[in-house]
């Protein structure tokens, strides 16, 4: 069966086409500025070459039919006939408490990720625009959705929910969700099957580190805690956000400088993290090239960002007491060596012992970067997200199961709410 | 119909707002001037309140090019005829405003929409100037356009249930406002509430009741408005506020729209608010109180 993988935002779409007999990527690409006259489609089939093509594409449903006409090309495609598409699994951001495993959509599906829309308004409406333009062009097709927050609804209360009136948690859901889920899930069972070593056995903290980044303590195959909150900003410093904050800063700044909670948002977003403090840029490349030509500016903004990293490690290896192993993935994870080099760097209290040269080579594959004996192993394992909606998508339309996290699990142990 | 290229006709402080509020919303402008030297300050302005909100965190450069790359610039009131909706902002004069609706009647292929920003003329007298009155309709902005979520939708006598309905998609819809539906009436709602509070402040100032700044801080503290109703009137300019009295004063023909004699004193000398950096108060080159 063939899979199409979606990816849908406001104004952009990625997929790509697995052939899930042998998990093979048949083809890729993306379609950008969809709503102009001037959209993109860039199309990379397997063996042969890239086509790019500029046109008029106004809304989803044309750039899903775009995507299509050219997968099926007599020149440019992949597939014989539309038909050849089995189904279609799509990457949701927020599936909110409801959702702690991927799902065949239904129509109480959609109007589940409807109701989410306020808890991810720049993410969840786009998805929902894919999922309606996959159903307008391919009606008989099953879609499965698979949800950035699910990995993490193992998470218990005492991690999950913020020390603030319990009333807030019930009227509008306000807790931690964690993202990057479905990656947080890829590496930590793939860095067990790498070790040999049972997966519901291990301690592994996980560190996502792209544009946005997140950290994850992953007990015996479960995530029990992960650094982003209600929404992708609480954690670790990111490229363009603060991460962590003392929350009176915010209603102080917007007093101190007369801004809008539009304003103060958008400061927290766009303009803070690596490239406020850096003034240079928000790519780790970009400071860390700076760094390495002797910018002393560039170079602390490398070393907080690394120090926030570190402290994330730390924290979850007491939330777990103790901790087995450590892994990097994602952009920066995967590819910035100096950046896994000065995060381990004050890790050996743990038992870290990061081997320089196993660091430094290997780019692009599963591999081990400890030293052989040091107590936590340490590993670079590149995500893998698309494959992972790939192989939901396979199971659960072939009639299989896919694991959900018992999500929630525990009985909240809070008073009987008075108002209610 | 789904509008996604807007016409805006007149560069001055509305169009300029206006035409920065659509952009950044992520529509194409056509921003329409009569010559070259006022579309170049137009321009210049927009720079000029995007470079504010960049300082103010609101925006990154990124954004601001993107957002200057969709207004399309132009002397040429003919490129509005590829538009879905077009917005004249010109200067609060009938005669003017007839000629551009003439043009545009003429220019604009139906179903597109031809909306005024006008707060006091009548647009059942504007419609009537176009051979579809059904497509006129009235889309009052209040300034700063970006900031201030609330616009007027005004039916003239004859507007068309589409007409409005396109009108209502557009503002609830495109640019996510809060859409209020006005018929016809000089100043509306805002202009007609705002003006007469404004005219009742200069009273209670001329009569000695209190200073400026206790009246202003009486209604900014006491009722929380973001600005107090003498410093409003200087950021409208006082020009603008003693011809929207006069237009209602003379329309409802009722003394209680009938200027200050102290806005009238202060009009004639000069002091028109923050545009001249004195009226009420004494503001620097930025518009801020000194």
């Amino acid at each position: 069966m063939n899979v199409l993988v979606i990816n849908a935002g406001s104004s952009s779409l990625k997929y790509q086409l697995y052939d899930m007999r042998d998990e093979s990527v048949l083809a890729k690409g993306k379609v950008e500025r969809i709503g102009m006259d001037t959209a993109i489609l860039t199309h990379e089939p397997a063996a042969k070459p890239e086509v790019r093509e500029v046109s008029e594409i106004l809304e989803h449903t044309a750039a899903i039919r775009k995507v299509l006409g050219m997968l099926t090309h007599p020149q440019h495609g992949v597939l014989e006939r539309i038909s050849d598409i089995g189904a279609v699994g799509h990457r949701v951001v927020h599936g909110g408490e409801t959702f702690s495993g991927s799902v065949i959509v239904d129509e109480e599906v959609k109007r589940e990720i409807r109701r989410l829309f306020d808890l991810a308004p720049l993410h969840n409406p786009a998805h929902m625009l894919g999922i309606q333009a996959v159903e307008a062009n391919l009606p008989d097709v099953p879609q499965v959705v698979v949800f950035d927050t699910a990995f993490h609804q193992t998470m218990p209360a005492r991690a999950f929910l913020y020390a603030i009136p319990m009333v807030l948690y019930r009227r509008h859901k306000i807790r931690r969700y964690g993202f990057h889920g479905t990656s947080h899930a890829y590496v930590s069972e793939r860095a067990a099957a790498f070790l040999g070593k049972p997966y519901d056995q291990l301690k592994i903290v996980t560190c996502h580190i792209g544009n946005g980044a997140s950290c994850t303590a992953v007990l015996n195959g479960k995530s029990i805690d992960t650094s982003m909150g209600m929404t992708p900003l609480e954690g670790l410093m990111m490229g363009t956000r603060s991460g962590d904050i003392d929350p009176a800063v915010v209603p102080y700044i917007m007093a101190k400088e007369e801004l809008s909670v539009g304003e103060v948002s958008s400061m927290l977003n766009k303009h803070s993290g690596l490239i406020a403090i850096s003034g240079i840029s928000s790519d780790v490349r970009e400071v860390t090239e700076a760094m390495e030509k002797g910018d002393r500016i560039a170079g602390f903004a490398f070393e907080m960002y690394c120090y926030r990293i570190r402290k994330y490690i730390g924290a979850y290896a007491a939330a777990m007491n103790g901790i087995d192993a450590l892994v990097f993935t994602a952009g920066v994870g995967e590819n910035s060596a100096p950046v896994r080099e000065v995060v381990c760097r004050e890790l050996t209290f743990l038992g870290v012992e990061l081997d320089e040269e196993r660091n430094r080579t290997g780019h692009g594959k599963e591999r081990l970067i400890s030293k052989d004996g040091s107590k936590v192993d340490v590993l670079v394992i590149p995500t893998n997200e698309e494959w992972v909606i790939a192989r939901d998508t396979y199971a659960l339309v072939s009639g299989g199961q896919v694991p959900a996290a018992d999500a929630a699990a525990e009985k909240l142990p809070w008073r009987q709410p008075l108002d209610s | 119909m789904q509008v996604k290229r807007i016409g805006v006709v007149g560069g001055g402080t509305m169009g300029q707002s206006i035409a920065e509020m659509l952009a950044s919303q992520g529509l194409d402008v056509v921003l329409v001037e009569k010559t070259q030297e006022k579309l170049d300050h137009a321009w210049e302005m927009i720079n000029y309140a995007l470079d504010k909100r960049l300082e103010k965190w609101a925006i990154t450069e990124a954004e601001k090019k993107v957002l200057l790359a969709k207004i399309h610039r132009t002397l040429d009131i003919g490129e509005t005829a590829s538009c879905q909706l077009v917005i004249e902002t010109i200067h609060e004069d009938m005669e003017a405003k007839k000629e551009v609706f003439r043009e545009l009647d003429r220019i604009c292929p139906p179903p597109a929409i031809l909306a005024s920003n006008t707060s006091t003329l009548s647009l059942t007298e504007l419609a009537e100037t176009t051979r579809a009155p059904e497509r006129v309709i009235g889309l009052h902005f209040i300034y700063p356009v970006s900031k201030i979520q609330l616009v007027e939708i005004i039916r003239a006598v004859k507007t068309s249930e589409e007409t409005y309905a396109g009108t209502r998609r557009f503002v609830e819809e495109t640019i996510q406002k809060k859409g209020i539906l006005v018929y016809e009436s000089p100043g509306y709602v805002t202009t007609r509430l705002i003006c007469t509070l404004i005219n009742e402040a200069m009273h209670t100032l001329a009569e000695r009741v209190a200073s400026a700044e206790d009246i202003d801080a009486a209604m900014r503290i006491g009722y929380s408005f973001g600005y107090g109703p003498l410093e409003l009137a200087d950021r409208f300019g006082l020009d603008s506020v003693l011809a929207a009295l006069d237009r209602m004063f003379h329309e409802f023909g009722d003394i209680k729209y009938r200027p200050s004699f102290l806005l009238k004193q202060m009009v004639r000398a000069g002091r028109l608010g923050t545009k001249t950096g004195e009226g009420f108060f004494r503001y620097d080159k930025d518009g801020d109180r000194v």
